[in-house]
Formats: C-alpha cells, sequence, structure tokens
C-alpha cells in the first residue's frame, strides 16, 4: 500500500460551499434511487450469440475488423493476421489468459519467422514502452467488452501495460466470448460493487471503441491520431 | 362550446383579416366566439426584455379579462406559449398563481383547438396553390403543438403541402432581438427565406403573426413571389 | 488565454463574424452533422427523454450535495496516493500546479483538451515559470501552432478553420510540406507530437467526470492524447470545476452515454479512461505522482441562486449545435472560451454583466437548445432570467429601453391606455405608410424596415370590425 497523498484547502472551500447552498456542511448523503432507469432496458434478455451481432454490426461502424473463431484455431488465427497485416515487431500482456488459450507458444513460433515478440514485462521497466513505441502490432485480452458500443473494457495491472493498446500502430483485443455484456452499465455496476466490498480498483480502466481517430479538421472523420490507426476484435468462443 | 378570443396585439392593429377569419372560422364549427373588449397584450415583449415586473402588470390585467371565460383561444402560438407561462411567473404567490394556473389551464392555440378540443381535422376549406409551413418555435418547443396545423393543411380541398427544408430553424424574429440584434435577425430570416424558396411553395403558411411579420416583410422587400398566410385564413377559406 | 477572448466590443465582433463566409460554412455543416449524429443516436435508444431526466436527476442531486461529494472524492483521491488541492482562484490553481511542475524539474509539459485551464489561463502561468507547453488535442493544437488562435468551440475548437487553413499554419510554422488532405494533416501531427509525448515530464488533463466513491478521474477521447498524457509522462496533474463530478461508477456511465451522444452521436467515443491515482506498485507506465486540482474560479457564485442549473452542464455543446444565433456569428462572437447558448448564461455569470451584457440578448429565445440539452437545462430560461436580472437589479438596460417599457405596461395593463395607443397608432405611423407597408420606419422601428418592410396599422383595429360585425348582424 503507498503512502496517501496530501489535501490542501479542504475545508475553508467545501465551507464556502455549504454556505452559499445555504446549509451546514452535509457530510453524510445517500444516494437516492432514480426515478428512471432506462440503461437497465438495452439489449435487456439478449443471448450472447444476440449479443454477438449487435458487437459485430457495431463495428462495421467503429472502423474495426471482426474475426471469430474456437480456441482451438486462435492461435493459427493470430498468426495469420500478424502477417496478414505486414507485422514485423509485437508487444503483448504478461496475463495468463494467453497460456490458457494455448497462446504460450506464440512468441516462439513468431521468432522464428523474423517477427520481435515483447510480452509486457514488470522488471523491464522503460524498456517496454521503448519497444510498444515502435511496434507494429500490440495484442491484449479484453477484460469485459460492451456490446452495444463496440467497447473492450481493460484493467491495468502489473503485467497489464496501458501502453500495449496505446503505442502500437494496430491493436488487437482478443475477446473470450464469455465477457461480452450488453453495455457499460453491467462494468459500472460490477465496479462500484467492488468499491463498496472495500475492493481496490484498477488504477487504469480503457473503454476502447475501435481505432484512435478525430474530427477536428472540417469534421472529417480521420482514423488514426495518437492512438492506434487499425484495431482488430479477435472473438473466440471459450465455452 | 363558448370561446373567448384572444386576438393578439398584433392582429388587431396590424393583421385584422386573421382576427376576422379566426371568429368565422370558430363560428362555422359551431362555437359561440365573444371577444372580451378589455383585453390588451399578453405581456410577452417586456416579459422577454427582462421587464418582468411590468410584464406582470398586464399578466395580471388578462387574467382578470378572462376570468370567467370557458376557452380561451388564440390565433398565434407564442402568445398562447405566454399565457399558459403565467403560472410559472406567479410561481408562489398565493394569489396570483392559482389564478394564473386556471387561465393557463383553459388557453389553447388555435389549431390545438380545433384538433384536440373540437376533435376536427377537416375544416371544410379550399384553397388552390402549392404551400408550405413555418414551424414556430414557440409554438412546438414550448407549447408543444406539433401536429395540430399539418393536420388541419393536409386536409384543405387544393392545397399541396410541401415540406419546408430545416423546418426547425428559427426565423430570427425573437421580439425585440428583431431589433435589438437586426444584424443576426437578418442573416436568420434570409436563411428562412431561402428555405422556403426552396421548399417550391407559392404561399407560406404560419400560425404565429410575429414570424409572418418577419419573414413575410424580409420576402416583400426582397420581391419574392411568395404569398404570407396565417394559417386561420387559410382554414377560413372556401 | 483567460475566459475573455478578443478586445473589440460585441457588435464589431459579432460583424466580423457574419462577415467570414468560410467560418459560417464550416460552423454551418458542422451543425448540420452534430444534429443528425446526435438525432440518431438519440432515436437508437428509443427512450431519449428517460435518459435526459435521469441525467438531470443525477446532476441535481449531486451539486445540491457537491460539498459531501468533493470531500468523498478528495479522501479516495488521497487514500490511493493522490494529493488534492482546492483552488477558490485561478491564480490559486495556478500556482500549486507551476510549484508541483517546478518541483519535479519539469520542462516539458504536454496537456490533453481542458477548458477550465483555458479558463484559468495556466498555459501563460507555466511558460512564465519556464516551461514548454504543448497542446495535444489535435483542435487545440492547430490553434496553438497558430500563434494562439482563440477556440471557437468546446468540443471542437477548431471549427472555423478549413484545411487549406490548417495546411498553411502547419507550412509557415512548422515546415509542412505535403497537401491539404485531413489524413496528410493528421498524420503529421501524430508524428511531431509523438516526439513530444515521448520526451514529456509532466502531463496535464482536464477532467470530465470525477468519481467520489473512488477517486477515479475519467477523461472521454477520441484521438487518444489523453491516454499519451496520463501514461508516458512520470507526474500526472488533473485540473477540474469543481462541478464536474457524480457520485459513483453508475452515474458515471449515464453521464458519458449521454456526453458521447448528444456531443457527436457516438454510443462512446474511441477511449473513455478512468485513472484512479498514480500507477500502483509493479506497473511499468502510467505516473508515478498524481495530483487533482479542484478549481472554484467564480462557480461557487451561483450555488443557491435560480441560476444553480448551469452547474448541471456536462459540456457537450449540443446547444450550441443546434444554435441558429451561434450559426451566423460563430464563437468568437461571443468574447468567451465558452460560447453558444451555454457561453451566454455561464459567461456572464463569470466574468460579470459589465463586460458581457449582450450575450443574453443575443438569442431569439427559440428554445432549441433547452430542447436539446441532455441534462434538461432550461438554458433560454436563464437567458430570461439574465435580461431581468441586467434591467431589475443591475440597471444597465438602455435608457430608451426601459422608457418604452414603461410605457408598455401603461399601454397594456390599462385597457383604456391600449385603446388610445392603438388608436393613434396609424395616425403616428401615417407619415411613414407607403403602399400599406412601411419600408423606413422611425426610432427603433429604423432597425427592422432597414431588413424587412413593416406592415401599415390598419385604419380600423380588429375589434373596431369586430363591433362593427356585431351590430350588423342585430347582435
Ligand atoms: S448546457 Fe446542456 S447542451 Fe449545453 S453544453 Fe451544457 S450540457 Fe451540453
Amino acid at each position: 500500500m503507498m503512502a496517501a497523498g496530501q489535501v490542501y484547502n479542504r475545508n475553508s472551500f467545501l465551507d464556502n460551499l455549504a454556505k452559499n447552498l445555504g446549509r451546514e456542511r452535509r457530510h453524510q448523503v445517500e444516494r437516492p434511487e432514480w426515478d428512471h432507469n432506462p440503461q437497465w432496458g438495452v439489449l435487456k434478455g439478449a443471448t450472447q450469440d444476440e449479443l454477438v451481432e449487435v458487437l459485430k454490426k457495431q463495428c462495421l461502424l467503429i472502423h474495426t475488423d471482426v474475426h471469430e473463431t474456437v480456441s482451438s484455431e486462435l492461435p493459427a488465427l493470430i498468426t495469420h493476421l500478424i502477417k496478414e497485416y505486414g507485422g514485423k515487431s509485437v508487444v503483448t500482456w504478461d496475463d495468463p489468459r494467453f497460456e490458457e488459450f494455448g497462446l504460450s507458444g506464440l512468441p516462439k513460433e513468431l521468432n522464428e519467422e523474423e517477427i520481435a515478440v515483447r510480452v509486457w514485462d514488470q522488471e523491464g521497466g522503460e524498456e517496454n514502452l521503448a519497444f510498444s513505441a515502435t511496434a507494429d502490432i500490440g495484442i491484449t485480452f479484453s477484460d469485459a467488452t460492451l456490446a452495444e458500443s463496440g467497447t473492450v473494457v481493460l484493467f491495468s495491472d502489473k503485467g497489464k501495460g496501458r501502453a500495449v493498446s496505446l503505442l502500437p500502430v494496430i491493436y488487437f483485443a482478443i475477446i473470450p466470448k464469455s465477457t461480452i455484456v450488453p453495455r457499460m452499465t453491467q462494468v459500472a455496476k460490477h465496479i462500484h460493487n467492488k468499491v463498496e466490498n472495500g475492493e481496490l480498483v484498477p488504477s487504469c480502466v480503457n473503454f476502447i471503441s475501435g481505432p484512435s481517430n478525430s474530427a477536428d479538421i472540417e469534421m472529417n472523420l480521420i482514423v488514426g491520431v495518437h492512438g492506434p490507426v487499425r484495431a482488430t476484435y479477435i472473438i473466440v468462443d471459450d465455452k | 362550446m363558448k370561446v373567448s378570443l384572444f386576438v393578439t396585439c398584433l392582429i388587431d392593429i396590424f393583421q385584422t383579416d386573421v382576427g376576422l377569419d379566426t371568429v368565422e372560422l370558430l363560428e362555422r364549427l359551431g362555437c359561440e366566439v365573444d371577444f372580451p373588449e378589455m383585453q390588451t397584450c399578453c405581456g410577452q415583449p417586456a416579459y422577454n426584455s427582462g421587464y418582468v415586473d411590468k410584464a406582470k402588470e398586464s399578466m395580471k390585467h388578462m387574467i382578470n379579462v378572462f376570468e370567467h371565460s370557458e376557452y380561451v383561444v388564440t390565433p398565434s402560438g407564442s402568445c398562447g406559449t405566454m399565457f399558459r407561462e403565467y403560472p410559472h411567473v406567479f410561481k408562489g404567490d398565493p394569489v396570483w398563481e392559482p389564478r394564473a394556473q386556471k387561465l393557463a389551464d383553459k388557453t389553447y392555440e388555435l389549431t390545438q383547438f380545433i384538433v384536440d378540443v373540437l376533435g376536427v381535422e377537416d375544416v371544410g376549406a379550399k384553397l388552390n396553390g402549392k404551400a408550405t409551413y413555418h414551424t414556430s418555435c414557440h409554438m412546438t418547443r414550448l407549447l408543444g403543438v406539433k401536429e395540430a396545423p399539418m393536420k388541419l393543411l393536409n386536409k384543405v380541398d387544393g392545397l399541396e403541402m410541401k415540406p419546408l427544408p430545416h423546418n426547425y430553424n428559427c426565423c430570427g424574429f425573437g421580439g425585440t432581438f428583431s431589433v435589438k440584434m437586426s444584424e443576426i435577425s437578418e442573416q436568420m430570416v434570409d436563411e428562412k427565406v431561402q428555405s422556403v424558396e426552396d421548399s417550391g411553395a407559392e404561399i407560406l403558411v404560419g400560425a404565429d403573426c410575429g414570424c409572418l411579420m418577419n419573414i413575410g416583410g424580409r420576402i416583400d422587400r426582397k420581391g419574392k413571389p411568395i404569398k404570407v398566410m396565417h394559417i386561420a385564413s387559410v382554414l377560413n377559406s372556401r | 488565454m483567460a475566459m475573455k477572448i478578443g478586445e473589440k466590443p460585441f457588435k464589431e465582433r459579432v460583424s466580423d463574424g457574419i462577415g467570414d463566409l468560410f467560418m459560417r460554412g464550416a460552423v454551418s455543416s458542422a451543425q448540420g452533422r452534430f444534429r443528425s449524429g446526435r438525432l440518431n443516436a438519440a432515436e437508437e435508444l428509443g427512450n431519449w427523454e428517460d435518459w435526459r431526466k435521469l441525467g438531470e436527476e443525477i446532476r441535481t442531486h449531486t451539486i445540491e450535495n457537491l460539498d459531501y461529494y468533493l470531500e468523498l472524492l478528495s479522501e479516495n483521491v488521497t487514500k490511493r496516493g493522490g494529493h488534492v488541492f482546492f483552488a477558490e482562484t485561478a491564480e490559486e490553481a495556478n500556482e500549486y500546479i507551476t510549484n508541483v511542475v517546478k518541483k519535479n524539474n519539469g520542462k516539458k509539459v504536454v496537456k490533453s483538451k481542458s477548458m477550465v485551464t483555458e479558463e484559468i489561463n495556466m498555459n501563460e502561468a507555466l511558460e512564465n515559470a519556464g516551461c514548454e507547453v504543448i497542446e495535444s488535442d489535435l483542435g487545440e493544437w492547430i490553434l496553438q501552432v497558430d500563434d494562439h488562435d482563440p477556440p471557437s468551440h468546446i468540443v471542437t475548437p477548431a471549427l472555423h478553420k478549413n484545411k487549406e487553413q490548417i495546411r498553411d499554419v502547419f507550412r509557415d510554422k512548422l515546415g509542412y510540406d505535403k497537401t491539404e488532405k485531413p489524413e496528410e494533416l493528421a498524420l503529421f501531427a501524430r508524428e511531431k507530437l509523438r516526439e513530444e509525448f515521448l520526451q514529456a515530464d509532466i502531463g496535464i488533463t482536464g477532467c470530465n467526470f470525477a468519481i467520489a466513491e473512488s477517486g477515479t478521474i475519467s477523461l472521454v477521447t477520441n484521438e487518444g492524447n489523453a491516454r499519451m498524457v496520463t501514461t508516458i509522462p512520470k507526474t500526472q496533474i488533473t485540473v477540474m470545476g469543481m462541478e464536474r463530478i457524480v457520485p459513483t461508477w453508475e452515474e458515471m456511465e449515464v453521464l458519458v452515454s449521454l456526453l458521447t451522444r448528444a456531443a457527436v452521436g457516438q454510443k462512446l467515443t474511441s477511449y473513455i479512461t478512468a485513472l484512479t491515482g498514480p500507477k500502483q506498485v509493479g506497473e511499468v507506465d502510467g505516473p508515478e505522482e498524481f495530483h487533482l486540482v479542484i478549481v472554484d474560479n467564480g462557480r461557487s457564485k451561483i450555488l443557491g441562486t435560480a441560476f444553480q442549473s448551469i452547474l448541471h452542464c456536462i459540456r457537450c455543446a449540443a446547444c450550441i449545435n443546434v444554435c441558429p444565433v451561434y450559426r451566423h456569428v460563430g464563437g468568437h462572437s461571443y468574447g468567451s472560451i465558452y460560447p453558444g447558448p451555454v457561453g451566454a448564461v455561464l459567461t456572464p455569470l463569470l466574468g460579470g454583466y459589465d463586460e458581457y451584457k449582450e450575450l443574453p440578448y443575443a438569442s431569439t429565445l427559440c428554445a432549441a437548445c433547452t430542447e436539446a440539452c441532455p441534462v434538461k437545462i432550461p438554458l433560454h430560461e436563464h437567458l430570461l432570467r439574465h435580461r431581468q436580472g441586467i434591467v431589475e437589479k443591475e440597471g444597465k438596460a438602455p435608457v430608451f429601453e426601459n422608457i418604452s417599457m414603461k410605457a408598455f405596461s401603461m399601454g397594456t395593463a390599462s385597457p383604456s391606455m391600449y385603446n388610445i395607443g392603438s388608436r393613434l397608432a396609424p395616425k403616428a405611423l401615417g407619415a411613414f405608410v407607403k403602399d400599406d407597408k412601411i419600408s423606413d420606419g422611425p426610432g427603433p422601428l429604423k432597425n427592422w424596415t432597414e431588413i424587412r418592410d413593416f406592415p401599415a396599422p390598419k385604419k380600423d383595429r380588429f375589434r373596431d370590425l369586430y363591433k362593427k360585425r356585431k351590430k350588423e348582424r342585430g347582435e
């Protein structure tokens, strides 16, 4: 556990707010039950297969390629895709799921084809960043996937660097089918419950929907500004 | 059905025909129309300029004038909206808020009254030509009357309705805005006139005299061959 | 750049805006796209009104209990090792930020988009302290490269520039030698800024929604620059307006859904990044030090007043994107980094009526803004409320208007006065009538007749005709 941070000027600041609100400071407030809850109605009751269809349709809108496969075929598909995109250097998370899905042999296999692979390494410090900054492809698993918006949710952790999904030119997300939920509502609830239980929230939770883009020049959509220029989702049947 | 006409000051002074058309139309639909002579203005010009206390004087007066009416009907979406706003203006006033509420509850814009209260969509009108309809902001966004005018216009014999491009755009009237910010208002009304031209209509129909004075005044100034008509006059054409 | 932009008086700014045909074309087509995007997104959800009501509920509750939630937020940030500074003024905020930068020996600061740092003029403070500050949002960066051209929109700040102008800016300032194709311009920016990110030692971000329950700050972006800013530099400073907070992750989710739909018609933007404290032990990337600066800068004066709901604003710009006045005059006309309807309400509250008393009048009260706002802020009512404040409390309205409004209330509150006045109208205006219309009117009518014809008052008013008709019918 790290040392607690400092707070400055809090009391005078908050006293002033309470004064302007015409009351004493409040130290206990119950979050009310909201009268309207439309968020829970979206894709309510959809089956996992229906959610996959929604996800795929949304990916068309967000310029994201989607591939579907079964776990036994996953290693071959990934190798194939890396080559198809002409990837010469690849960075991946250090995540037990790579092994679970039979991908632990990937680095060696690719190295033999002269494709450099780096697995995020918490001892490696800055080298991870330097490698990622020039890598062609970054690969992570999705920790949760939102069908409605075509979003993969990534929880940062020791082996799960932020840069893997950010710095390389192309980003691959491996999506175990079981991670797919209707929308952000379910993930927000999940994290909220964790907080209520006193668990730690990851230092960085990223909700990623496709490649980076901008509309800042004449409102034209430009795909690929600071983050990846391309995004590819690989949905894998894990049942 | 007994109906009190709130004619609005613009119609009283400038567009008297629209007032007469409204009376004839309502009578033809079986209403008994009376015109409370003490009526003046709904107070909107002062209210929208920020002179709320001054506006309240006229508002109180109007509440008195229409105190005993069964229905109050007005051929102006904006003025009707103002009546409906009264309870909001007098919020917390133990005497005037309930009285204002009573007036608001029985006030209707003309087309709203015909469709929602009388339950009529075909008023038996006849008018030849291609027309388009300007949806005024207050009437659609604040009063919430969106469908009624189109329902009525679509049933007018001989009238071909053309959609108005960007119909949601404000015409740039805005009461004192039209003179206070005349440079901006000019751009807005030009845009509206352009849309009316683009619609291919020969007649521009509206339900608000302020908007019609604004768009019509610009159409006249530019010498465009487009006739401007209040919806009451269209519906009273035979 | 502080909140105020430009030195010219309001009228001149408006004339400049109206004269800038390119800008107006750009704004108009952007508004068209924003509009259809927003409407499609709302329609797809089906029950947009319920979403808006939920948004309103959340914002109302949160702002009513702002002191509580800010306390909770700050507790939770510190638990995770972050530092929190409450700044009542812009100066206090800048001083703290500058000190953090100095302490860390910061030379190069990269920033993601933040309106509040513009408002407090933070860049200048840092530059005066000897730092280089680099904007990394593409739109902001274009403006920065163009000698700090002010933003004209709160979501797409360079909306007023076309691609040829951007190409020229890049060519003149940075030696760019490619075409005006947006893809090439963006690629150039990507390469230039990539170098900066990798060298930067301080990252500064704004904050879309801070989450009180966990001390988290969330950033809503498309380009990925905010992720860069919070992944590479060793120190992260986040600056937030004090109202940009929600109770829990569940409310963050709802407001983000409203924000992305209302702003650009997206279900979610490419990146929603939720950051809690500095990086954890064992994590390689992310900041080692995290500071949250919570800024008041005049906002607390709005609490407890009839304007309180303007603090519910989530800065989506939907009101700007539907505003017809904004379409014709452009963002710079508002003289503030907050333009459009939200700006016309907020700017006078933060900057005072002396400087900004025209803004509330730059509206027809058409209510398109109120209809578009995803958290149901009654913007046009606030504009009216400002007018009322300007007239009745501050006495800043023009004398002429004052007199005519007095006459108005006399004339309309009393039927006999109305009678006299309306009867006199044809006579009073008679001299100006030609062909049943007035083309060159006197006094305030002049502003009308410069643009349009005005109808001549009828000799007989409706009430006279009505009486006649009644008599004829023997009633
Ligand atoms: S006032 Fe409403 S519509 Fe305007 S920016 Fe704020 S939240 Fe969006």
